[in-house]
């Protein structure tokens, strides 16, 4: 594909002189009377357009299409012609829409009759049009700074469709020896020019309009090579329905257009809404999308018709109601933008309407055996409809061997929610072009510079990592991957630390897997060396990033256990510690409900470390922690006995009936009676003592 | 790219080679040892190609149809008989309907032909097949170029200088011509012997068959990816850009998107993404080259145990619903994803976009795609119910903007009807009356159909002077208001005639402060 090809840049040449106000004898009735209203009054007379009229709603048409179906890069000059020239618009992309160029035209207004026929030629825009094609566009320019020293690649080619009433062949041929002398004139201009690039080849597209009923002066001319810049063609068409089909057919040659019929829509009647009808829609897009059926010769079995304009074919495609508006990502191998054919018919904005409020529609191909191959899918993109053109044959990447047969096929532990996770953390988003961060980096080299520091350390399976396992980990996790750390940023981290150091203190088991290893696995020390060791890999990756940074591990480099004789003077700070450590705790709390954790797993692991944070807590043998509850007397051998786990090996029996015990206190509110009990006997009737003003605490423990 | 292997059978090929000393071959004989040098190298490194067999000499026979099974393969080629006189256009035609057949016109193929370069006599001859190739009717022509995008690899069991002895070499180049110049002519250096058949073979491996190996990453994890097929060159604009784009060996994720904001894009080509385990010294073990089986084995299983990031990230894009935008080279992206077979089984695949920095417009610019963290408030919305995409064009198509065709008459006549519908509900469709209104004048105007604001103008007033003794007086107020100001853009005097005006109701006492208000 060429990208600058004749189809690059269109001059469209008007003819605006007084002889195109001249009617083009095509009536219609715009007073439509009703039956019930009709009796007594005289229908208005027929209105009908002018050549003028009718000229530039057909290039309007053309327009129109070839912007839905090329909204880039193929550029329209529209120009109009009379005793001067009047450009409407210009190469440049923002110019290209039919807005513009209707606003533009209905200041030209209708040719007036009255202009002396003399001083008025199509001839001034013919000239105006070489000359525009002369002029650079911003995509050439664009090509040809970027390609520097070979940028006489970029050719410069264009097309002129010239709409006018000619006299006879003679004044064609005037026509198209004034259009080969100023390309020339031209292109000697453009050789010593910056801006300006001479013409490399040019097709002039000659449409002589007439009125209907009358005979055509001039005679229809296939293409010819009038120079080796230069080829012509002649069209000689009645105005009205006529030109509107001639343009069409044009606009698809000149753009390799095709047309598809989307066949059995089924839509409401207007009139009666509970019935509905089956309609058809035409719909024009790049003739791509119909290569399987060119090349495989199919055209015709594919349901094309040839239609009444004689020149085109339209491939019918069956209608498939969607089903489900499931997202499924389809083997697509070209989607290209489409334009009705008829914009404003009922049909036609139903089913674009359908498909702008975001359905997809599939697209069945009728074939002669009767097999059903959906080979097309219609869908919108941002308020664009596309035809996507579906795989319909046989896949040579049929039945691969499976993942799990590969290399790492068989382990099964990976970290799969943790790297979803990972995944929608590093989504992506569109940025306005002048985003560039302060390096002068695009987006997108920002966000391989955010997946590079988040995998520094980035264990695959759930075996290999401890601290990846860990609630308590998650904040300096998800903060020490980051390019910048703030203050407050490296105090969390520090409270993960402290965290840590507590739960070592206090030897809460840590999630080491056991597998490969028989028995219990390693030691509860050793566990926590492993930790530790983690955690420091994760964070020495990132200690080049920031002094703060390097804060975060000169912190756990501080806080890690270090071997027994560091113990001690560790201990002297250690009281001061803890406090601060509680203070904490409730932050941290907090911070890890915010934490959506994903995985039944994780939640299990956390659900672990918070009972034992809690049982710990009971159990703290710092001056804070309230009188033990039971110095009464015993009454009776307890069964249930608080767990003691400072004081020696538990039993089996005990870690079960605790783990159980603590998993059913929370399925049900605890009873408040069995809260405030004393050896699971709780006093009645206490608000008596309270109403007789008798002491309630004497335990010690306040009530509810 | 499935492979056609198209072997000349005819008797030609049955020539004895001289060769001193040892034992006597034929050409054939030759062709069937290079075939089973590509058949075995297919079985190691490229097993997921699929490939047919046909022999040709005046008829052709597909003896083996497209399949994975290079065993069947070769039992076919040791089985081959020999059979009468080479008849080249007859079995290329073959080979285009079977390829049809089994893989229509869009999937790229690879034919390779192997043939001794005698390439017939008389009628059915290649020569004579190019002396017509011009003259043919149109059900008639001549199977090249094919349809379906192809190379055809020509291995010639003779040397070069007893190809260009003859016409051959001549008839085989153009040949390769006819199919658009895709393709290569391969000969045999030297004697015709075991060893130059192997290294003509070998070459032809080289250049088709090797496997295409590359390194997966998203930042620091990697894993070692064999992409089947390999990715071809591509060339974007002949003329600007002519130099062809080819896939780096790096395949860098950049981040990744929705399944439904990616939303089917269309693409170039489809690859599996198969890891593989590379040893110290660089050979490939997964893939499994070694003739020890017992090790071989082993070492799969061994790799099979050790974890991998394209496992990984396969599970999590299946999972997630997602897929991974990988960069491919300079200015060229692609995506992965999950792709599950009909069975259980699923796959890592990678599907490569159109060449250049905006392959999918409701994606935008890829290098302006940057982590959705970056951005100031999160696009994606705390709760995952919103996405930054689609990007939404500058400017509205024609379907999703209420354009104003008339080109059939009965699109003008609609939108008088319309105008007229609304004129007997006045005054509670005042809005929309003025609505249509404005649009029928906006286009009248710009086609320069001043006739019609006339006849509309002429219309209103009957409609004023139809109006039941029921009507509210408003209406009559507003219907001649609208006939006055549409005659008077049809005079063409710019102060009423400008496109950007827009006729507003009249403030009468009957619509009060209210009109005003609802405009």
């Amino acid at each position: 594909m060429r990208m600058f090809s004749v189809s690059h840049k269109t001059a469209f040449v008007v003819d605006h002189c007084p002889y195109m106000a001249e009617s083009c004898r095509q009536l219609i009735e715009c007073d439509m009377l009703t039956k019930s209203r009709s009796q007594g009054v005289i229908p208005l007379a027929p209105v009908s357009k002018s050549l003028w009229t009718c000229a530039i709603e057909c290039s309007m048409e053309y327009c129109r299409i070839l912007y839905d179906v090329y909204p880039t890069k193929k550029l329209v000059n529209y120009i109009v012609s009379d005793s001067e020239v009047h450009i409407l618009n210009s190469w440049k992309q923002e110019d290209q829409n039919t807005q513009e160029l209707m606003a533009a035209l209905a200041a030209v207004g209708p040719p007036n009759p009255r202009q002396d026929p003399e001083c008025c030629s199509v001839l001034h825009g013919l000239v105006a049009a070489v000359e525009s094609l002369c002029k650079i566009t911003e995509y050439q320019h664009e090509a040809r700074t970027a390609l520097m020293d070979t940028a006489d690649r970029v050719a410069n080619r264009g097309r002129i469709i010239c709409l006018t009433n000619a006299k006879s062949d003679t004044h064609v041929r005037m026509l198209e020896d004034c259009v080969l002398e100023t390309i020339q004139e031209q292109n000697k201009l453009a050789a010593g020019s910056d801006r300006l690039m001479p013409i490399q080849q040019c097709e002039l597209v000659l449409v002589h309009i007439y009125p209907q009923g009358d005979d055509t002066l001039v005679s229809d001319r296939q293409k010819k090579e009038l120079s080796s810049v230069l080829s012509s063609e002649v069209h000689s068409v009645r105005a009205g329905r006529y030109l509107a089909c001639k343009l069409n057919v044009l606009v698809q040659q000149h753009f390799d257009l095709a047309s598809t019929t989307i066949t059995n829509i089924p839509m409401k009647e207007e009139q009666h809404a509970n019935t509905s009808a089956n309609y058809d829609v035409e719909l024009l897009h790049h003739r791509d999308a119909h290569m399987e059926f060119i090349k495989s010769g199919d055209l015709h079995m594919a349901g094309s018709t040839s239609r009444d304009s004689g020149l085109k074919e339209t491939v019918t495609l069956k209608w498939c109601t969607p089903r489900t508006n499931s997202v499924e990502l389809h083997y697509c191998t070209g989607a290209y933008r489409i334009s009705p054919v008829d914009v404003n018919s009922r049909p036609s904005s139903c089913l674009t309407n359908f498909l702008l409020n975001g359905r997809s529609v599939l697209l069945e191909q009728p074939r002669k055996s009767g097999s059903k191959v959906i080979s097309h899918m219609l869908s919108s993109h941002g308020g664009e409809i596309f035809l996507h053109v579906l795989n319909s044959t046989r896949s040579t990447l049929e039945d691969p061997p499976s993942i799990s047969e590969g290399c790492g096929g068989r382990v099964t532990d990976y970290r799969i929610t943790d790297f979803g996770e990972f995944m929608r953390e590093n989504r992506l988003t569109p940025f306005p072009d002048s985003m560039v961060d302060a390096a002068g980096r695009a987006p997108v080299e920002r966000a391989k510079s955010q997946l590079e520091r988040q995998t520094r350390y980035w264990p695959m399976i759930i075996s290999q990592t401890t601290i990846f396992n860990m609630q308590a980990v998650v904040p300096l996790a998800n903060l020490i991957v980051n390019d910048t750390l703030t203050d407050e940023d490296v105090l969390t981290c520090q409270k993960t630390v402290y965290n840590l150091v507590d739960m070592e203190r206090k030897s809460d088991p840590l999630p080491i897997s056991t597998v490969g290893s028989r028995g219990k696995g390693p030691k509860r020390d050793e566990q926590y060396r492993i930790m530790w060791n983690e955690l420091e890999t994760l964070v020495k990756t990132h200690v080049g990033t920031s002094e703060r940074h390097q804060r975060v591990l000169d912190c756990i480099s501080a806080c890690r256990s270090k071997p027994p004789e560091e113990e001690e003077r560790k201990k002297r700070g250690r009281k001061r510690e803890d406090k601060e450590d509680k203070t904490e705790k409730n932050g941290k709390d907090t911070e890890e409900k915010g934490w959506t954790a994903d995985s039944e797993r994780l939640k299990g692991v956390m659900e672990r470390e918070k009972d034992e944070q809690s049982e710990c807590e009971i159990i703290k043998d710092s001056p804070d922690s309230p009188e033990p509850l039971n110095k009464k007397p015993r009454l009776a051998t307890e069964e249930q006995q608080p767990p003691e786990k400072s004081k020696g090996p538990v039993s089996l029996l005990t870690l079960w009936t605790n783990r159980i015990t603590q998993a059913n206190s929370r399925k049900h509110q605890e009873f408040a009676g069995r809260l405030s009990s004393v050896n699971n006997k709780a006093e009645l009737y206490q608000h008596l003592k309270e109403e007789n003003g008798m002491d309630v605490h004497e335990n010690g423990k306040a009530t509810r | 790219m499935p492979t056609v292997v198209l072997m000349d059978s005819s008797l030609s090929m049955t020539r004895p080679v001289s060769v001193e000393g040892s034992e006597e071959f034929q050409r054939k004989n030759l062709a069937v040892h290079g075939l089973t040098m590509l058949f075995e190298h297919m079985a190691t490194n490229y097993r997921m190609e699929f490939t047919s067999f046909v022999a040709f000499s005046s008829l052709w026979e597909l003896l083996v149809p497209f399949t994975r099974d290079y065993n069947t393969l070769q039992e076919a080629l040791n089985n081959l008989e020999d059979y009468d006189k080479t008849c080249l256009e007859a079995a290329l035609q073959g080979v285009s309907n079977i390829v049809q057949q089994e893989w229509g016109t869009s999937c790229p193929c690879q034919v390779v032909l192997v043939t001794d370069g005698a390439l017939g006599i008389g009628r059915g001859s290649l020569r004579h097949s190019l002396q017509t190739v011009k003259q043919r009717v149109e059900d008639k022509k001549f199977p090249l170029p094919f349809p379906f995008p192809s190379k055809l690899y020509i291995m010639c069991i003779a040397n070069a200088e007893e190809l260009q002895a003859t016409d051959g070499m001549d008839n085989l180049e153009q040949l390769i011509n006819l199919n658009g110049g895709e393709g290569q002519i391969y000969t045999m250096e030297g004697p015709l012997c075991l060893k130059s058949v192997q290294s003509m073979f070998g070459k032809l491996i080289d250049q088709a068959y090797s496997p295409f190996h590359a390194v997966l990453r998203c930042g620091n994890l990697t894993s070692d990816v064999q992409v089947f097929p390999r990715p071809e060159p591509v060339i974007i604009d002949e003329e600007v850009d002519p130099l062809p784009k080819t896939v780096q060996t790096d395949l860098e994720i950049v981040g990744f998107i929705e399944i439904g904001d990616i939303s089917s894009p269309p693409v170039l080509s489809r690859h599996l993404v198969l890891p593989i385990a590379v040893n110290k010294e660089g050979d490939e073990m997964g893939t499994g080259t070694s003739d020890e089986t017992e090790e071989e084995t082993s070492t799969n299983q061994m790799a099979g145990k050790s974890p991998n990031f394209c496992v990984l990230l396969h599970g999590s894009l299946k999972v997630e619903g997602m897929v991974a935008l990988v960069q491919l080279g300079p200015d060229w992206f692609g995506m992965l994803y999950s792709q599950a077979d009909s069975k259980k089984k699923s796959n890592l695949m990678m599907s490569l976009f159109e060449f250049g920095s905006e392959p999918l417009p409701w994606l935008g610019r890829i290098s302006q795609l940057g982590p959705a963290s970056d951005a100031a408030e999160n696009p994606y919305g705390e709760d995952d119910s919103k996405s930054p995409f689609p990007i939404q064009p500058k400017n509205k198509r024609s379907y999703a903007q209420n354009v104003t065709v008339w080109i059939k008459a009965s699109g003008l006549q609609t939108d008088v009807q319309k105008i007229l519908r609304n004129a007997r509900k006045l005054p509670e469709k005042t809005q929309t009356f003025y609505k249509e209104l404005n649009r029928l004048r906006k286009a009248a105007l710009a086609f320069g159909f001043w006739e019609l604001l006339k006849s509309v103008a002429e219309l209103l007033e009957r409609e004023c002077t139809l109006l039941p003794d029921s009507a509210h007086p408003d209406a009559a107020f507003q219907l001649s208001h609208a006939a006055q100001q549409l005659k008077l853009a049809s005079s063409g005097d710019s102060k009423y005639a400008a496109f950007e005006h827009n006729i507003t109701p009249m403030l009468t006492d009957f619509s009060g402060g209210g009109g005003a208000e609802r405009i």
